[in-house]
């Protein structure tokens, strides 16, 4: 039996500092159409808290369950969610909303099945790399089984449709397949494989190819495929150093679209600035740094592919989402961790940090 | 239990932490530039989009004539405008607007129910239809005031001031050149609104007001304008003409103080008036200038030596160049060079031409602002043509001695022979004299603009010397005026139709200067097409004179004193005592005292009579006739008065003579006295009328 420390405190400073600047952000970005929508402009508020109390109870419960004893259950964990992937494109079991099918309706609230494949495929594949890193060289032995199964992955969440999720996951994996010893050549070549089909996805039909590029110049047509990006970047221009105060956003008088989900980065640059986002992103940027200091430092490599994973998992989501929003990326619907409102991104990351923290209390100082 | 990682994994999580440590900080450098370098501009783009304005008019500036009399001003009316959005019911505002304005029940609601922030209904508005709409308090519709332009004095200088639009945006004349100054800056109400249209309360609420326009103070003159297109209009409608110009400029700085076209239109209701009515003539179109353009070939041809005033010409009524004979309008024989001017001969004119040769008449040409834009403030400025020297065959250049083949805009050709009124210089023509803030200061004076040196004093000053004896002796007779001496000349051009001169269709104009001792202004009047007669002397020089005479008199210019008439008027008067029945010596040393002449008729020693008589005002040193008691063989002999010698005098002499006389004057012809009835040494009853035959001295 391994010797306990306490668990890395930092980590969960940070933690609790964004999952606080979150829930304030989305009750300053969400009030006015809370207020106009449900009659109460609290609404997405208790939600939001309500589904941080259910995520500081996941991570309790990962933090005290040691992390290796985790491992057994890797495969089941990673089935129940290709499951559940697949049983939300039932008809009358997932719920449709903007035209995708992403949602399991469970009674009071929904979960998006998606989400929760994120943490299970890092467990998975922390599994499978501790298993098979001596043989990680070998392409067939040991790249692409993970591959199949992203494959499958990939595709189950993109008839939903939700290609940005599918994306996130595919780029995690790429990571932890990179971390886990695959040849960078072989990831490259399979990345290069996947290219022609990435690139019919994308800009097989008029409307997407238009979507898909208006970030790059979204006054070109600033009412049509560029309006979303534009009321971002008005959003995060108009924040200036210090932003306009809290609450006091106009950018979210129904002009910005999602701007409590995957556009909230954006409010908190009008709302508190360039300071404010460099806040943001520096207690974001703190949590990759404790993250990976983890990995590096378990006391095995289960526990380092894990950690790895999870740091890997956040800090990718925060670098599409900051991206989308600032327009270096085309908009793919990745919400903010911890920040963006919405508990079926919010519980899963919640316990992979949980797991986090489980790990931090056995690390070799 | 597996082992802890190995280098190399422990390497590759590192590089991974670097990566993410790369990519936090190219978003941070992104943030900066969104939020920090492009901050300002996105957050006013933001705004801009988020807002609504009204707009708010600023009031056009106002046109003045160079003295403030005001010839172009806006007047505040109300206009109707809808915010869609904010109306409540479509139909019901529709139907009442519809019947409030006259306007078509569709119509107004198919704008109020655009997808549109803000529409106009009804532009510039009465003012009780606007009160009875505002009572009517409809959720949705509003009201702005918006200026209109209004022209108080109908077409008076419509061609100079143009026209400005509904928008406040100048259309045409001064009124487009100086739309900027003119218009000022509109102001707005600015609203902010979320994205589902509703007024944000404590958001943006602004007002900006607007910044009036500057006003204009013309060079132009109200009255001299005035009596210009007066005396424009009785010529083209005398002669039945097509269309005619007239310019008035002061030559000492080029100053337009008058500029008409006929036919004309009314600002006010321009759209009523066919298009070519707006066209300033004057500013857009060339045209052969014709005998006009004579003093110019004079002042070359003395300027660059060629010719002096000594010279004789010889006309026999035709020149041959290069085998083509050109024909002068009459067989003058021969002149000297002002008697060349004063007659018109084009015989001598080609002479002149045909001495300086290509070069130098291009030279001077360019020099005269010929063959260039003068770049007055008006738009649409045209420019003649004159012939490059390569182009020019000796036809043409004798031909252009005379004023035709080239062609130049009224401007161009007014103010090359202001030049000569000028002593040589040339000034560049304008309109505008004064930019005037809102409240009347003065932002901006423009000042006369000298071009160029064109021909020396000495050469202008005579050259404007023969042209007075244009008027005094030769074909612009009709063109004198009582009181001032008056330099021109006149023109009469064919008109050039598809490349050959046409019978029939002439051009007749008239350039006259005056005072010529000490210029004020340059007058140009053009006919196009008279009917019946068209020489330049006959159509457009009276309305000349006309022009002058007035404006000398409204500017208050002194009369000239180079005639003995103007010397004479401007002396003290001197009221002739009464004498009669005084002795002779005694009448004498009684007119004397008064500083006037005694000439004594008869033998007698007491005065019987006096011409002029008691309380009469003459000019001091004025002769008066006493008749003494002593009667001579007939008895109508008393008061005879001796007939004097006036042949070889000029028309003013004659007069003076006369009237000192106490006789009366018949005029017969003009220019110099050939003969007299009765002659000279017959004893006339006083107030006898006396018969001379004037001629002109080249006729002799």
């Amino acid at each position: 039996m391994r010797r306990a420390k306490s668990p890395d405190f930092v980590l969960f400073l940070a933690m609790v500092m964004l999952l606080g600047i979150g829930i304030v952000m989305v009750f300053s970005s969400s009030a006015v159409d809370a207020s106009v929508n449900y009659g109460d402009k609290y609404y997405f508020l208790k939600r939001q808290a309500l589904w941080a109390l259910i995520g500081l109870g996941a991570l309790l419960v990962a933090m005290k369950v040691d992390y290796w004893r985790i491992q057994p259950y890797t495969k089941a964990i990673f089935l129940i969610s290709l499951l559940l992937l697949v049983v939300v494109l039932i008809p009358g079991v997932g719920i449709t909303a903007h035209g995708a099918r992403r949602w399991i309706d469970l009674g009071v609230v929904s979960f998006q099945p998606s989400e929760l494949m994120k943490l299970a495929f890092v467990l998975y594949l922390a599994n499978y790399l501790d298993r098979r890193q001596r043989i990680m060289g070998s392409f067939s032995r040991g790249v692409l089984p993970p591959l199949i199964l992203l494959g499958i992955v990939f595709a189950l969440i993109l008839v939903e449709p939700d290609l940005g999720t599918a994306v996130a996951i595919a780029g995690m994996v790429f990571v932890m397949l990179f971390v886990g010893g695959a040849k960078v050549l072989h990831l490259f070549m399979v990345g290069l494989a996947s290219l022609p089909a990435g690139a019919w996805m994308v800009l097989g039909e008029e409307y997407r190819r238009e979507r898909f590029f208006a970030f790059l110049n979204p006054w070109a047509d600033r009412l049509g495929s560029g309006f979303h990006i534009i009321q971002a970047l008005y959003a995060l221009g108009s924040g200036r150093l210090f932003g306009v105060g809290l609450g006091q956003s106009r950018q979210k008088l129904f002009y910005l679209p999602e701007r409590h989900t995957d556009f909230i980065f954006a409010i908190i640059g009008e709302e508190l600035g360039f300071v404010g986002c460099i806040f943001v992103l520096s207690l974001f940027f703190i949590l990759a740094w404790r993250g990976y200091r983890i990995a590096v430092s378990a006391p095995d490599t289960f526990g380092c592919f894990l950690a790895a994973g999870i740091t890997t998992m956040i800090t990718l989501q925060v670098i599409i989402n900051v991206g989308v929003v600032t327009s270096l990326l085309p908009i793919t619907g990745i919400t903010l961790p911890l920040i963006s409102f919405g508990g079926s991104s919010l519980v899963p990351t919640m316990a992979g940090i949980g797991i986090l923290m489980n790990i931090s209390r056995y690390t070799k100082s | 239990m597996s082992s802890p990682p190995g280098v190399a994994l422990r390497r590759r999580i590192l590089f991974l932490f670097f990566s993410t440590l790369l990519a936090v900080l190219v978003l941070v450098m992104r943030l900066a530039w969104i939020q920090v370098a492009l901050g300002e501009e996105l957050r006013a783009r933001a705004e801009e989009d988020r807002t609504r304005s009204m707009p708010v008019q600023a009031r056009r500036g106002t046109i003045f004539d160079r003295r403030g009399r005001e010839l172009a001003i806006s007047v505040n009316v109300d206009s109707v405008f809808a915010v869609p959005a904010e109306i409540e019911d479509a139909e019901a505002t529709a139907a009442k607007l519809a019947s409030t304005l006259g306007m078509d029940y569709g119509k107004v609601l198919d704008r109020l129910t655009r997808r549109a922030a803000f529409v106009w209904i009804k532009r510039q508005i009465d003012p009780e239809v606007a009160a009875e709409l505002q009572a009517a308090d409809l959720p949705g519709i509003g009201f702005t005031q918006e200026s209109r332009r209004y022209y108080p004095k109908g077409s008076l200088a419509s061609h100079v001031l143009g026209i400005a639009g509904i928008d406040n945006q100048g259309l045409e004349g001064v009124e487009v050149v100086y739309d900027e100054e003119l218009r000022g800056t509109p102001g707005k109400i600015i609203i902010e609104y979320d994205a589902r249209g509703r007024e944000l309360p404590q958001a943006v609420h602004r007002y900006v007001p607007p910044v009036d326009g500057q006003s204009l103070v013309l060079t132009i003159d109200e009255v001299i304008q005035f009596i210009t297109e007066r005396e424009l209009e009785k010529a083209v409608i005398e002669h039945q003409a097509l269309r005619g110009v007239a310019i008035v400029m002061d030559p000492r700085t080029g100053e337009i103080l008058a500029m008409a076209n006929r036919p004309d239109y009314d600002p006010n209701h321009y759209q009523d008036y066919p298009v070519e009515n707006r066209r300033n003539l004057a500013v857009t179109d060339a045209l052969p200038p014709g005998s006009t353009f004579k003093p110019l070939t004079v002042a070359m041809a003395v300027e660059e030596g060629v010719a002096s005033w000594g010279d004789t010409f010889h006309c026999p009524g035709n020149i041959v160049i290069t085998g083509v004979s050109v024909s002068c309008w009459k067989s003058h024989g021969t002149l000297d060079l002002e008697g060349a001017l004063e007659q018109s001969c084009n015989v001598a004119m080609a002479n002149l031409a045909l001495r300086l040769g290509a070069e130098s008449f291009f030279r001077y040409a360019e020099a005269f602002n010929l063959t260039n834009r003068l770049g007055i403030d008006f738009p649409g400025e045209g420019k003649g043509s004159v012939p490059t020297p390569a182009q020019m065959r000796p036809l043409d250049l004798g031909v252009m001695g005379f004023g035709q083949t080239l062609t130049m805009t009224p401007l161009q050709l007014l103010s090359a022979i202001a030049a000569l009124a000028n002593d040589g210089v040339l000034m560049k023509p304008y309109l505008v004299k004064q930019l005037l803030g809102p409240e009347g200061e003065v932002l901006q004076t423009f000042s006369p603009t000298p071009l160029r040196q064109v021909v020396s004093e000495k050469t202008a000053r005579e050259v404007l010397q023969a042209m007075v004896a244009v008027v005094e002796e030769g074909t612009g007779r009709n063109a004198r005026v009582e009181g001032y001496t008056v330099a021109g000349k006149t023109g009469t051009a064919q008109k050039v139709v598809a490349g050959g001169y046409e019978r029939g269709r002439y051009l007749s104009s008239f350039v006259g200067i005056a005072p010529a001792s000490d210029p004020r202004i340059a007058v140009l009047v053009m006919i196009d097409e008279p009917k019946g007669t068209y020489y330049g002397g006959q159509v457009a020089a009276p309305a000349v004179a006309a022009i002058i005479r007035d404006t000398m008199r409204y500017l208050d210019v002194p009369p000239d004193a180079s005639t003995a008439e103007e010397r004479a008027s401007e002396e003290p008067l001197v009221k002739v005592p009464l004498v009669i029945n005084l002795s002779v010596e005694d009448a004498t040393m009684e007119l004397r005292r008064q500083g006037l002449g005694v000439d004594v008729r008869g033998g007698g020693g007491v005065v019987v009579d006096q011409v002029p008589p008691a309380g009469a005002a003459v000019v001091r040193g004025t002769k008066v006739v006493l008749s003494t008691s002593v009667r001579s063989a007939s008895p109508s002999d008393n008061a005879m008065v001796t007939v004097p010698e006036l042949i070889g005098k000029s028309m003013r002499e004659v007069a003076a003579v006369l009237g000192a006389l106490g006789l009366r004057l018949e005029v017969v012809g003009s220019g110099i006295a050939v003969n007299q009835y009765p002659e000279a040494g017959e004893r006339v009853p006083p107030a006898t009328t006396i018969r001379v035959e004037f001629q002109p001295p080249a006729d002799r």
